[in-house]
């Protein structure tokens, strides 16, 4: 029983250790670049609805499992004295109760489940208006496009990373982003979480995905696909527009700066 | 020895083979080890090089931490990095987690059905040989220009030749091609064992239910290694003969590669993890005193388990763009994987419900399986759901799920089942007071590593980068996740050092230290070479147990007078048994695979050929020799 009180002390000097870690972790992890549990946008927003829809059930399983498991090793535990108890081989209620309620609880999250995927599969139509961008994934950069603005040779304006500075990444708010994700060399894959959840970047197809930014500012974002050496430099900024007017304005200058490198 | 008739020519070595195999027999000295065809010491050997190459993934993981615990720390440079996290999970999936529970197959399986040994005894050393040479040989890749630095999950196109010019990945894949030859072998072996070999009276559903998960295991085994064989060959095709499986230029698919590996992926998770299911249904019963709660409903979920395993290998794949269908659908068959799961569970507490439970080393093992199992299948409901997976796929989340599974499930119960078998094959109990302390500082070593990781993983950190900025929200998260890894090594050394002191001043076990219920408990331990013998003759499930007890109205046990008992004649019986002699054909065959693979990775055909004959050679002697003499 010795390790078992060494394991005490030990859990007594850990635990106060513990619990400041996460109170002072919880204070300032909310507005950090790539929280997934800080969506500015309607993807990421119900991404994380449907994880709680998943999580809460999850926990209260949990807890009544954990709780069942430590009430039964209390009450149960060896004591001398004890009768040898009761050899019980099963109970077929008991089976067929536990079998049911967990499949009928998850058929249950798998209604909004599928909801969600088509909703989120559904590409913005042109009524919607969304800004186009093309994204493609490379050793070690993001490169971003965006096919409705063009300079005077009809290139597109184009965002680049170089080494380890990353690619920004411009939107408007409140538009829907309609991405079309590809890549020239590995798999990579796309992640703006604050935006939303990710898209492979998979040589030799397009795949798509939408995105909407509802507040201004600035995010992080990175490939989330291991695409070898320099894998953990390829990230993104994202920087959100506080207006259209104010993107369109970033734009132009941006055109007419790629104009300028291009004549040189 | 037999230098007296060694003349250098074919026939002075066979005959030099046989002399010593006449020695090995003895079960004295080193040689017997390495002819050896007795299932026990083919389970040790395994136990024990599993043991060590959990070791190297362990200081690997450490490693890893060593450099994840700072942002911006340089303690691994970005290759090395590759390196360490590529063979972390290659090592701890292929050579620790599959051979540690190939040890508990070996060992367990002949005693818990009355046999003497597996059916095919030499093939049974021919896997381990096979494996010990897989791993051998993807470890000395580092002599070759560097490890495998493809992930344990090679995706094409990284791991083509223009992308990963290097010998690493060709050392990977043909190293994977020799541990799966090792792992066929072994799973037709058990099928056959399991099927053919039960003693009298043992029906299918009076198998132990650990036998009857070795049995789910072997079948998932031997349809899921072929479907990885496959897409290694293609990979090592495009790679040392200019094909193009997964080359997009070429009009190959990248996904391809996906697909088969996942399809070969989904189920070895279920390979590691259904032995470890059931050795936890061994150790609840044996502590709590009573029988396994719905024996039935425990293995066919398990059977079920296996079913669905192959159904649900794109829920790895929600993010390559497969479209809504194929996504609905994989998240169904992903949700409903969660019911067979469940049933387990519950019917491990109803198990422990109304016990009288005894808390050993191997039941707190068995617990910790449980609670921590628990969380691992809880959260693989939450990424279940496709579009929240869309945010936690290739995250720390992940990584912090599958640890929870496989650290916190599988290796938990494998130490259960050190600390529950070990007096069986050593005949000394292991130190319960450092059992313990290894136990409380492993749990808490566990979840202080992993639990952090969670939330790592929600505030957006992915996977497999080799560093970060700060200003993430990671810095401390990571630091404790270091700190843990720490307690785990910790934890493992107080596992050593009870080990060598056990093995030096151990408590004596009796036959059956536990009060146990399966055969296993009924014979000496050690035990003797011919296991059994008389071959016992089962009249029940559990059926050692009925032959200590019998149970009065309310369903009590009543001890019955000099039930169980061993009989003194039994030693003199046995001398008349005839057991299979030791080989060294098995050896020699399995070493034909590395030198046949260094060939094809130096692209050097006469090696290939060299290895083939030394392959050839060990068949055909082992097809001539007699089995026995």
């Amino acid at each position: 029983m010795r390790g078992l009180k060494s394991a005490v002390r030990y859990a007594r000097l850990l635990l106060p250790l513990l619990a400041a870690a996460l109170l002072s972790g919880c204070n300032v992890a909310i507005d950090t670049p790539q929280n997934t549990f800080a969506p500015v946008g309607e993807v990421a927003r119900d991404q994380r609805h449907l994880f709680f829809l998943a999580m809460w059930p999850a926990v209260v399983i949990l807890v009544l499992v954990w709780g069942a498991l430590l009430f039964a090793l209390v009450r149960y535990r060896h004591r001398p004295g004890n009768p040898p108890p009761r050899q019980v081989h099963g109970h077929q209620t008991l089976e067929i109760a536990w079998t049911l309620a967990p499949l009928a609880l998850l058929l249950g999250l798998a209604g909004p489940m599928i909801g969600m995927i088509i909703e989120q599969a559904d590409r913005p139509s042109p009524e919607e208006n969304p800004l186009q961008v093309r994204v493609i994934g490379q050793q070690w950069v993001w490169r971003f496009q965006y096919p409705q603005y063009t300079d005077s040779q009809g290139r597109p304006l184009e965002m680049v990373g170089r080494g380890t500075e990353p690619a920004e990444l411009h939107l408007p708010p409140n538009r829907k982003i309609d991405l079309a994700i590809e890549s020239i060399d590995v798999i990579h894959s796309f992640w703006a979480p604050r935006l939303g959840g990710k898209m492979d970047a998979i040589p030799g197809r397009v795949n798509h995905l939408w995105l909407v930014a509802e507040q201004p500012g600035e995010y992080g974002g990175q490939c989330a696909e291991f695409c070898g050496l320099a894998h953990a430099d390829m990230r993104m900024r994202v920087i959100v527009h506080d207006s259209q007017e104010s993107f369109d304005a970033w734009a132009r200058e941006q055109l007419a700066r790629q104009g300028q490198q291009a004549a040189r | 020895m037999a230098q007296t008739t060694f003349d250098g020519s074919p026939v002075g070595v066979l005959e030099a083979l046989r002399q010593l195999r006449r020695q090995a027999a003895s079960y004295q000295g080193i040689w017997s080890w390495i002819a050896t065809v007795d299932h026990k010491r083919i389970g040790i050997m395994y136990g024990i090089t599993a043991f060590l190459f959990f070791l190297a993934g362990g200081v690997e993981a450490l490693a890893i931490r060593l450099q994840l615990a700072r942002p911006g720390a340089q303690v691994l440079d970005q290759e090395v990095y590759n390196q360490m996290f590529t063979m972390h999970g290659t090592t701890m999936i292929f050579l620790v987690v599959m051979p540690l529970s190939a040890a508990f197959f070996n060992l367990i399986v002949p005693l818990q059905i009355g046999a003497r040994d597996v059916a095919f005894p030499r093939l049974n050393a021919f896997s381990y040989w096979t494996f010990l040479m897989g791993g051998i040989f993807l470890y000395s890749s580092i002599f070759f220009g560097g490890a495998p630095n493809g992930g344990w999950f090679g995706y094409a196109p990284l791991t083509e030749k223009a992308f990963n010019p290097g010998h690493g990945i060709d050392f990977w894949a043909l190293g994977l091609q020799i541990l799966g030859i090792s792992s066929l072998a072994s799973g037709f072996n058990f099928i056959v064992t399991i099927l053919n070999m039960r003693a009298p009276g043992m029906s299918l559903l009076r198998m132990p239910v650990f036998t009857w998960m070795t049995l789910v295991t072997s079948f998932l085994i031997i349809f899921a290694m072929p479907v990885l064989a496959v897409g290694l060959f293609e990979l090592s095709f495009d790679r040392l003969f200019g094909a193009n499986f997964f080359n997009p230029l070429k009009g190959g698919t990248p996904l391809l590669w996906q697909h088969l590996f996942w399809l070969f992926g989904h189920p070895e998770v279920y390979i590691l993890i259904l032995p470890a299911m059931g050795i936890v249904s061994e150790v609840l019963p044996t502590f709590a005193r009573k029988p396994l709660f719905g024996y039935p409903f425990v293995v066919f979920s398990g059977i079920a388990i296996a079913f669905m395993s192959f159904g649900v290998w794109v829920h790895h794949m929600y993010t390559t763009g497969l479209g809504p269908v194929a996504n609905s659908a994989f998240g169904v068959s992903t949700i409903l994987i969660a019911v067979p799961t469940g049933v387990k569970i519950f019917n491990w507490l109803g198990t422990l419900w109304g016990g009288d439970i005894r808390f050993k080393t191997p039941l707190l093992f068995a617990l910790g399986f449980i609670t921590m199992f628990v969380v691992g299948g809880l959260t693989g409901v939450t990424h279940s759901m496709v579009p929240s997976d869309y945010q936690q796929q290739d995250t720390y989340y992940v990584v912090a799920h599958f640890h929870q599974v496989l650290f916190g499930g599988a290796i938990f119960a494998l130490f259960a089942g050190i600390y529950y078998w070990f007096p069986k094959f050593t005949g000394k109990l292991l130190d319960e007071r450092l059992g313990q302390l290894h136990f409380w500082l492993m749990l808490i070593g566990f979840n202080v590593t992993f639990q952090p990781m969670m939330i790592l993983g929600l505030l957006g950190m992915p996977r497999r980068i080799q560093t970060y900025p700060t200003g993430m929200g990671w810095d401390l998260w990571n630091m404790i996740a270091t700190v843990g890894a720490f307690l785990i090594a910790l934890s493992v050394l107080v596992f050593i050092i009870n080990v060598i002191i056990t093995a030096r001043r151990g408590q004596r076990a009796g036959a059956d230290p536990w009060d146990g219920r399966t055969l296993e408990w009924s014979i000496p331990s050690p035990v003797p070479p011919y296991n059994f013998a008389r071959i016992p003759l089962v009249r029940a499930r559990d059926d050692f147990w009925h032959q200590k007890y019998r149970e009065d109205e309310a369903g009590r046990p009543i001890p019955v007078v000099a039930g169980g008992a061993h009989q003194e004649h039994e030693e003199e019986h046995a001398q008349h048994i005839h057991m299979p002699s030791p080989s060294f054909f098995p050896l020699i065959a399995a070493m034909g695979f590395p030198i046949i693979a260094y060939g094809f990775v130096l692209a050097d055909y006469a090696l290939v050929a060299a290895g083939a004959v030394v392959l050839l050679f060990g068949i055909y002697g082992w097809a001539l020799e007699p089995a026995s003499e």
